[in-house]
């Protein structure tokens, strides 16, 4: 198990994971650095200083105990559905490769993609916000187009690794993808 | 057949269209200002309401200005999304035909599929 750190597309300082459970199962986390508690009390203070304003102007004191409702519950469902704390990548040869997004509240979402329908793993660039960025995806296949692609998957959509951390992944993804086409020969 | 160098025909079409212009400056000069009294009691009744002097210019700059954001944002709408195929592959890359490889001739120009520049990027030849 070995960590390693690298930094985002937008800067942030992010910690990249690798462990080998076997010689054709690895797993690969990407950390994301947690809310922090400068812009949490700076969106507290904005949203709550907007709510005085507002009630300095209106005389009504629901303004004030609405503002902290709305803080309290826009921080739970931040946590809940926005912030995303890990993201990893389980690749298992000749079973399939499962990614998982974990967030901040605790709760883990995960997609399971079989062996059969995965094409290959590749570094695309696409624009993406007025920017050129390079992101990790899997190409999964056509069933009727041996060299066609049916669909893209984009991976660690909210962490943004950039390239160094990325060749790293493709690297040790690649290691287990090529070992399913000697083995049907080797059989 | 299609240089720009200046013909007899595209200096008339110019001169034309130079003539045509200012007069029809002048004619909107003179709609906007000359009271209207005076332009019925020549006998010239039918003219669209001097408000639309102001609020034609008006509606002009507006559309210019909303069309610098409206540009911006069909932009920003055309783009693929990361998960398309249309980042990877179009339809002239799917119907490629494959050339023969010739001993000592430069290969055909040809999209090369993204799996095999990635190979060539990220894998270090051993």
């Amino acid at each position: 198990m070995e960590e390693r750190r690298y930094r985002s597309a937008s800067g942030a300082l992010i910690v990249l994971r690798r462990r080998q459970h076997s010689a054709s199962c690895r797993e690969l986390a990407v950390r994301c650095p947690r809310l922090q508690l400068r812009s949490l009390s700076a969106v507290t203070s904005a949203v709550w200083l907007a709510a005085y304003g507002l009630f300095v102007l209106s005389e009504n004191s629901m303004v004030l105990s609405a503002a902290i409702f709305i803080t309290l519950i826009g921080l739970i469902i931040y946590l809940h559905f926005v912030k995303i704390d890990q993201e990893s990548l389980l690749v298992i040869g000749s079973l399939g490769i499962q990614v998982t997004s974990s967030y901040a509240s605790g709760k883990e979402s995960t997609t399971f993609i079989e062996m059969g329908q995965v094409k290959d793993v590749v570094i695309n660039e696409a624009i993406h916000m007025q920017k050129v960025i390079y992101y990790l995806c899997i190409l999964l296949q056509d069933p009727g187009d041996p060299q066609g692609v049916s669909a893209v998957v984009p991976l660690f959509q909210s962490s943004k690794p950039r390239l160094d951390c990325l060749i790293e992944v493709y690297k040790s993804c690649q290691e287990i993808l090529e070992q399913r086409k000697t083995a049907p020969q080797s059989s | 057949e299609n240089s720009p160098a200046p013909l007899p025909e595209r200096a008339i079409y110019g001169f034309a269209l130079f003539l045509g212009s200012r007069f029809g400056f002048m004619l909107y000069l003179i709609w906007a200002y000359v009271p209207e009294t005076w332009l019925f009691s020549l006998g010239l009744t039918y003219w669209p309401q001097k408000y639309w002097a102001v609020a034609l210019p008006a509606y002009l700059l507006v559309a210019v200005g909303i069309g610098y954001i409206l540009l911006f944002g069909i932009n920003m709408m055309s783009t693929a999304p990361l998960n398309s195929t249309h980042t990877i592959t179009d339809n002239y890359a799917k119907k490629q035909q494959q050339k023969k490889f010739q001993e000592e001739a430069i290969p055909a120009l040809r999209d090369i599929p993204i799996s095999e520049v990635n190979r060539m990027f990220f894998l270090p030849e051993k």
